[in-house]
Formats: C-alpha cells, structure tokens, sequence
C-alpha cells in the first residue's frame, strides 16, 4: 500500500526506462454513458505481491473480466508479465466503466508497464477494442461515439481493431489505426509498424427497399404518403386487414430524402453502441417493432446505463408502428415525450442519458377487434362497445401530434389484375426533395426554430406561429369554417394547417390556397366515423 | 307563456318549477306529482297505472299528486336540473302532451320536453335499429331518414349510437326535423357520444328538433327503461321502419308496441347472414312490410305522401334539382357521374379516385367543399351523395 505514494512521486520525475517496476504507463479511453463520452485514463503499475493483474477504479464485471483475457493474450502472444502483481487504474475512479472495449487500452497499458512499450510511445493514444484469449483484436460497440469523444477531447491518436477501422474514420480529424491482435498493436504503439489506415469513407445511398412502383391504384394513400414524406407529418392508417396498410408505409422510406452527413453520422452513432456494424448510411432508417414491445424496448431502458430503445433506433428515420391498437396505452403514451421533443431521456439510478429519436411516426390500425367494419361483403361483428374500447386505446393527446389520418380500404379486383400505374419511389423522391426545399427556405427565411436537437425544420415540427404566419388569412377563414362543420375540436385546427401547408409547397406554391385547407381536412378522417 | 302561481313559488324550488311547466301546465300540479313519483316510486307507479285505466288519466293523476307529500329537497333538485336544462314539462291531460300519445295508451305521467314537439298533423316515421350497426345499415338508415325529411316527415329514433345516430343526424336539417326519445333523464350523459356540446343532441334542438323523456332528469338509462321509452318511440309516428338488428334487438320491442298501436311495421332486407338481419328477417317473416326504398316507406304513411310532395319540397330547395345543384358546385363532374351511378350505394375513396381518374388532391379538396356544403356524407365503406340525384 505504501508503495502506491512512491508511484506518483515517480511519475512526475519523467519517464523511468531502466527499471520495469517504477513504470507508470497511461493509455486513454472513452467511458461511454448512452451516446456521451467521458475520457478516461488506464494507468498500470507494477507493485509488489503475488503475479495477478488487478483493475480497479469502478470497473463493471466485463472490465473486470479483463483481467484474465489479457493474461491469456499475452501469454499467446509471447509478451512475458512481470513476476508481480500489476494494479491498473482506471481514472477518474468515479465513473462507471462498462464493456470490453476497455481490453486494448488496459492491455496496452499493462504491456508497457511491463516494459514492452515504451511510455512516452503512449502519449496521447486513445484505445478501444476488445482482447480475445488469443490474443486478436477484435472490435467492441461504442467506437463511433468514442471516437466521436476522443477528437473533442483531443486526443491525437485513435487504435482500434481493424474490423472497425471505417466506423472509426467517420469522425473525421482523428489519426485512426486499426490493429489486428496485441502483438500488432504492440507493434504500432512501439512504432515498430505503422499499422491499418482507413480507406475512403464509404458513403450508401442507393435506394433501398420496396418501390412504390408496387403500390397498385391508391391515389389518395399515395398522396397522403407523399405528404407525410414531405412535412414530416406523423400518419396514421385505419383500415381492414390486406388493404396494404404495411406496404404502404415499407415505402415511405424510399420516398425520403437522404440524410445528411450529420445526420447520418447520429444515426450510424446509435448504430454503434448497439454493436452493429456501423457504414455511413444516407438512406433514413425503418424500423417495425412488433406490437407487443415494451414500453422500455420502445423508448429504451436497462438498469444501470438505459440502452436505446426503437424509438432512438429509428432517429431520423421512420418508426413504423403495425396493429397499434393492439400495443398498451401506457407504452404508446410514453412515445409522447420523444415525439414532442425529439429525443428521449432516460433517468436511472447510475446514470442520466439523452438519446436522439427525432422520428416520423407511422402507425396502421384495424377499424375494430374483427377488423371488417366498412369491408364491403362480410359483416362486422364487433359491439360497439367494443370498438369504441379498441379506438380509446390511441390517447387523445397522442392522436393529436398525428397530423395525417388515411383511411383505407380494400384495393377492387380490377385495379389488382389490371397494370401497374403508380409512379415509381424515384420520381416522387424527386419532388419530395424540391417541395422540401421550399419548405426549408422559408421556415428559415420566418426565423422559425425547430423545437428540440434537430437538423432540419419539417413543417410537422415548426412553431404554430410561423405555420399561421405563413398562411393567408382566407385559408385560416375557410379552415375554422370546415371544422366547425365537422364538429371538432381547435386542436385539429393547427394540424390541419400544417398539412394544408405540406400541400401548398407540394404543388410548388407560397400561397396556401383554401382548395389546400379543404384537401387537408380530408387527410383527416375521424377515427369515430359519424356523429 | 305561463302566469306564475304564487302558490308555486313558495313550494321546493321557489321559482323553477314556474319555469319548468310546459305551455298549459300547472305547476303546482307538476310539483305535486313529480315530487310525488319521486318520493315514492312503487306507489306512483301503481296510481299512474291505475289511473290510465280510468277515461281521463291526467285528472286521476292529479288527485294522486295533490295527496302528496311535502316540498322535498329531492323536488327541488328535480326542478333545478329541468330549469337548467332547458327543459319544459307537460303533465297527461296537458296541451303540451303530444295528442299521439295521448291517442294510445302510450302517455306517460309527464313528458319532459326540450326544443320543439311537432303538431300531430306533421306525418311521422320512426327509424330504429341496433347501436351495433354495419355501414350498410347507417347509410340505409340515413338514407332513409334524409329523403323522409326533404319530403316533409318527421323522423323520431331513440338517439342511440349506430342506426338511431344515422337517422338523426341525416334528418336533423331537413324540412321534417326529428326528434330524439331518451331512454334516461335529461341530465344524464347517454349515450356519451350524443351528449355535450356541438354533439348529436346539441345539434337536435338547434335545428328546430325535440328532445324528449318520461324520465326524472338523473334516471340513468336501465334496460327496462330504454325498453319502455320504445313504445313512445312507436305511438309518437305513423310508420315504424326496422333498419337493421339482432334477433334480440330493441327494435323488436318497438315493432311489437307498433303492431298495439295498430301502426304500421316496415323492415329492410339485408344480408342474411349478418347478425344484424335478424330483427327485419323475424318481422319480415311475420308479415311486416318491406322497405327497400323512402319510395316504400312514404307510400306507407296514412297521408298518402308520395314523390310528388317530394318533389315540391326538392323544388323549395333554392339550390334547384340535386343533379345540376352538384355537379355545379363543388364536385368535379366526373366524380359526381361516379357516385351518381352508384346512388345510394357508397363508393370508397380509392374507388373513386380510380374511376373519376381526378388528381388525389383536387379531389380530397372538392369532397370536402362538398362535406362542408352537405353534399356528400363519408362513413367507413366510403362516399355518398346526400341527396338522390336522379331526382
């Protein structure tokens, strides 16, 4: 224990090369907490006592682990460890260390305390992978959004497994190097060899997914997706079963415009500390999860550190919710939040951690439990009681944040044999780029902000004010009349400008023209059906 | 409308009953009675019973009621919520008790009376069927109760959810106007989509329609209830049509009170299979007549209206004959072609988008003008016109 004071006192005389014992060896780190990262410092030290290595500085279990796999590697690797016990700290002590990312750092470190790297070689390295008995490198979840941290905090240098030499190379302005086993980063840390560079970031944009060249007739719903592709709406589709309601929205992704460089790169982040391999991926993301999700798989959760949920997963993207009715109110209501503000906070006992889930959500429903009401030849069963339950289910103040209500019904016998006439994803994409565009100029030409941490200003996500501004006063005279004569509430007064907007800026125009109120009222079909 | 009697205003609820006394109403006498029937229940039941056996049950009634009891507070509450309601009260034997029902045994003790009650000249219809109702049979229904009205006929259901909503809301704006008969008190919110403002009931007695019930504003609406409220629904029309219901429907009930009255039965054929058939399908086999059109169920009223009074109200209209009227407003006129074809048949949206080969948006945009303007109505199987086109 005495011997701790020694060290630091040593440090501060400078690098000691003769004497394996008196090395103080430091490698750098992420810790990461969600999508923040915090840099950490791997210090190791030979001390006295029996030959083990032993990690401290609140470590979790599979940084503890660490241990035995780097004695292993070395072992394999032909590095000798000293006869002694070697401490590693992992410094700040107050932060919690998770993952097997820490392997390589708390390897590196160990190595060169034991004399097999030379301290000052160390300098300003930043390491992240994980160590296998074998002594392979291999990469661990996170390295984006460590990298991320380790070019804000400065760090000169970024080794990693070579596995995750491209995920590391999107944070650009960071010296990356990929390392296939510990002898090799050995190597490169000496400055024996100079080890894996990055190839040119590879960028995917192509098209992906089904084409809404598929989509047989269904003008309106074509329309209404075209809609939601360009303002962002949130939609929600009510209709029986095989009317192509999941089709439908499969499509919506391919209708979308690419995404942008930074928005790519929160996506891939995301992506990252799930553990998936992560590529720039211009094409917004789709995810379906099935209806009987939790509520913490939905918006995220996990004890200790909370984990992204499909709401996070879909950032940027579409969250594409089938058989919604069937899914808890409470579940459902918990997506109000993330659709207000565009992004999730997740509070648990350990730690505080924000995720991005800036999303458009799609959600498709049957019109009751049988499914058949407005099907045309069979009957439907329900009481109506029961329907009105199975309506309920969707909370006033989540279908208020819909702004798109299609309903749809079952495509005629003659539309499905007959040819396919739809325009294809490519030409609408196109369209939806140029109307968003208009859209983008004059939200920024009104000085409107987007609430929450977004890119870029969806006519969804825009002040009231701006929306009203922007807007004529006959267009806001003709919509207050119309829902009065629908009986509604004022709430879908300000949705349906939005939309009416939407189509202003579809069809090319500044001027929101009262023919663009009456069409948006239509996409606003009332889940309750008359009176 | 009516003098205040002073001895009225020193009785439970000071001034409100004064309020609540329909048009040739005693109020006094309301008191008295309505405190009575809620004192004690079982015993005013069985005096009103008695009394409808007597010539005059109105007179017998009273002499029932002046016997009573003291003020109550209950009285007063009673009072207080008819006052607030809007709601005036008309004894039996009243002027205000629609003839109808005094002309059947069908009269209740009082009648509580929101909006306006139309004269017994006016012809009448009920059109009834199950809350668990199909589009086909909502759109019959308000189909039916749409040409009744334009012709002049007042249209009277029971203001529940499905075939009753169907009716009333097609009728409430025509020439006939409807009425609503709650199967509970005034005061109570049922059926909870009807109730509240700019809802169902709210719209009733704006457009000149009537609310009406023989129940204590708090009563809650018990089987039993709604059941008795039936053979109002039966005595205060000349034809009764049974849209669509199950084989246990309360339609039936109604039905039976009709074929008492000797008033006319009519039902609509509909799918066979379907649950909903099989009210219409027993009256049907029981010799009930068949609606298959507002043709047959204005050829039924005793009036002997037909398409020609039909006709002159359509000519009152100032937007001239249906047809041109459309196609010259909102609708696209190819649009209008495709659901003039399929009158009274729906056509769904995609449908119709498809075959009037107009753009999506122009034609959202113009079914909406058309909403608004009351042209097209919009339920789950899809579009249709309001009005019958080829008339």
């Amino acid at each position: 224990m005495s011997a701790g004071n020694s060290f630091t006192v040593e440090v501060s005389a400078g690098p000691a090369s003769d004497t394996s014992s008196r090395v103080l060896a430091r490698v750098g780190a992420v810790a990461l907490t969600g999508l923040a990262g915090a840099m950490v410092t791997a210090e190791a030290v030979v001390a006295g006592g029996l030959p083990q290595i032993r990690i401290v500085g609140l470590p979790d279990a599979t940084v503890r682990e660490a241990a035995d796999r780097i004695r292993s590697a070395c072992q394999q690797s032909a590095f000798s460890l000293p006869g002694a016990k070697v401490v590693v700290n992992l410094a700040p002590a107050g932060i919690r260390k998770v993952g097997p990312g820490f392997d390589l750092p708390i390897a590196l470190a160990v190595l060169c305390a034991a004399g097999h790297i030379p301290p000052d070689r160390l300098d300003g390295i930043v390491a992240w992978g994980e160590v296998g008995l074998d002594g392979g490198v291999s990469p661990s979840a996170g390295t984006l959004p460590v990298a991320t941290a380790a070019r804000r905090n400065g760090a000169g240098r970024l080794m990693v497994a070579s596995q995750a030499l491209a995920e590391a190379a999107l944070v650009a302005g960071l010296d990356v190097v990929g390392v296939d086993s510990l002898r090799d980063a050995v190597a490169v840390a000496a400055g024996h060899r100079s080890g894996a560079r990055p190839g040119p970031v590879a960028v995917s944009h192509s098209p992906h997914g089904p084409d809404l060249a598929a989509v047989r007739g269904q003008h309106v719903a074509r329309r209404c997706l075209e809609l939601a592709a360009v303002g962002g709406h949130h939609m929600l589709m009510v209709g029986p079963p095989g009317c192509g309601k999941s089709m439908l929205a499969r499509r919506l992704p391919s209708i979308l415009p690419p995404l942008a460089h930074e928005e790519a790169l929160e996506v891939a982040a995301i992506r990252s500390i799930m553990g998936e391999r992560v590529r720039l991926d211009l094409r917004p993301p789709f995810r379906d999860p099935h209806h009987a999700t939790s509520t913490a798989g939905l918006i995220g959760g996990g004890s200790g550190v909370a984990r992204p949920g499909e709401v996070s997963r879909a950032h940027r993207g579409v969250l594409f919710l089938d058989e919604v009715l069937e899914t808890p109110r409470a579940t459902l209501d918990a997506l109000r939040e993330p659709l207000e503000t565009g992004r999730v906070v997740l509070v648990r006992s350990q730690s505080r951690v924000t995720y991005p889930a800036a999303v458009q959500l799609v959600a498709a429903a049957n019109p009751c439990p049988c499914g058949r009401a407005g099907a045309a030849g069979r009957p439907c069963t329900c009481r109506p009681d029961q329907v009105a339950r199975h309506r309920s289910r969707l909370s006033g103040p989540l279908l208020d944040r819909i702004d798109l209500h299609l309903a749809m019904e079952p495509v005629s016998q003659d539309v499905l044999v007959g040819p396919s006439s739809g325009e294809s994803s490519d030409v609408v994409a196109a369209r939806v780029v140029a109307a968003r565009a208009l859209a983008t100029s004059r939200w920024s030409e009104f000085g409107a902000q987007p609430s929450g941490p977004r890119a870029r200003m969806l006519t969804r996500d825009v002040s009231s004010d701006a929306v009203r501004a922007s807007t004529g006063r006959p267009a806001q005279r003709r919509l207050a009349r119309a829902i009065e004569a629908f009986g509604w509430s004022a709430r879908a007064f300000d949705r349906c400008l939005r939309v009416a907007r939407t189509i202003a800026d579809v069809d090319g125009r500044d001027r929101v023209e009262p023919a663009d109120v009456d069409e948006a009222v239509a996409h606003r079909v009332d889940l309750d059906g008359p009176s | 409308m009516i003098a205040a009697d002073p001895g009225a205003t020193t009785r439970a609820g000071g001034a409100s009953w004064a309020h609540v006394a329909a048009a040739g109403t005693d109020p006094q006498a309301l008191a008295g009675i309505v405190e009575r029937a809620a004192a004690d229940p079982r015993g005013f039941a069985t005096d009103w019973r008695r009394a409808l056996h007597t010539d005059d049950p109105g007179s017998a009634i009273r002499a029932a009621g002046t016997q009573a009891v003291l003020p109550s507070p209950t009285g007063q509450r009673v009072a207080q919520a008819w006052s607030e309601g809007c709601v005036r009260v008309a004894l039996a034997g009243d002027p205000a008790m629609p003839e109808r029902l005094v002309a059947t045994s069908a009269q209740p003790p009082w009648l509580a009376i929101r909006g306006a009650v139309r004269r017994r000249d006016t012809p009448a219809v009920a059109i009834v069927g199950s809350r668990r109702a199909s589009a086909y049979g909502r759109g019959i229904a308000a189909w039916l109760a749409e040409a009744a009205g334009a012709a002049g006929v007042h249209v009277v259901s029971g203001g529940a959810v499905g075939i009753d909503a169907a009716a009333h809301g097609a009728a409430l704006d025509t020439d006939g106007g409807t009425t609503v008969v709650l199967g509970c008190g005034h005061d109570v919110a049922y059926p909870r989509p009807h109730a509240g403002p700019g809802k169902l009931f709210e719209r009733v007695v704006d457009a000149g329609g009537a609310l009406v019930s023989e129940s204590l504003p708090h009563e809650p609406p018990r089987p039993w209830r709604v059941r008795s409220r039936n053979r109002l629904i039966a005595a205060l029309v000349d034809v009764v049509v049974v849209v669509e219901g199950g084989s246990r429907s309360g339609s039936l009930v109604t039905a039976t009170w009709a074929a008492d009255y000797g008033i006319t039965v009519l039902a609509v054929p509909g799918d066979v299979r379907a649950p909903g058939s099989g009210a219409p399908l027993r009256l049907l086999r029981d010799g009930a007549g068949v609606c298959g059109s507002p043709d047959d169920l204005l050829a039924a009223l005793p009036q002997g209206i037909d398409r020609a009074r039909d006709d002159v109200a359509g000519g009152a209209v100032p937007d001239g004959p249906a047809t041109s009227g459309l196609v010259a407003s909102s609708l696209p006129e190819a649009a209008a072609a495709v659901l003039a074809e399929a009158w009274p048949r729906p056509v769904t949206m995609a449908d119709l988008a498809a075959q009037s080969n107009v753009a999506a948006g122009t034609l959202l945009a113009a079914i909406t003008a058309a909403q608004v303007a009351g042209q097209v109505t919009r339920d789950l199987d899809g579009l249709r016109l309001c009005r019958d086109p080829h008339r």
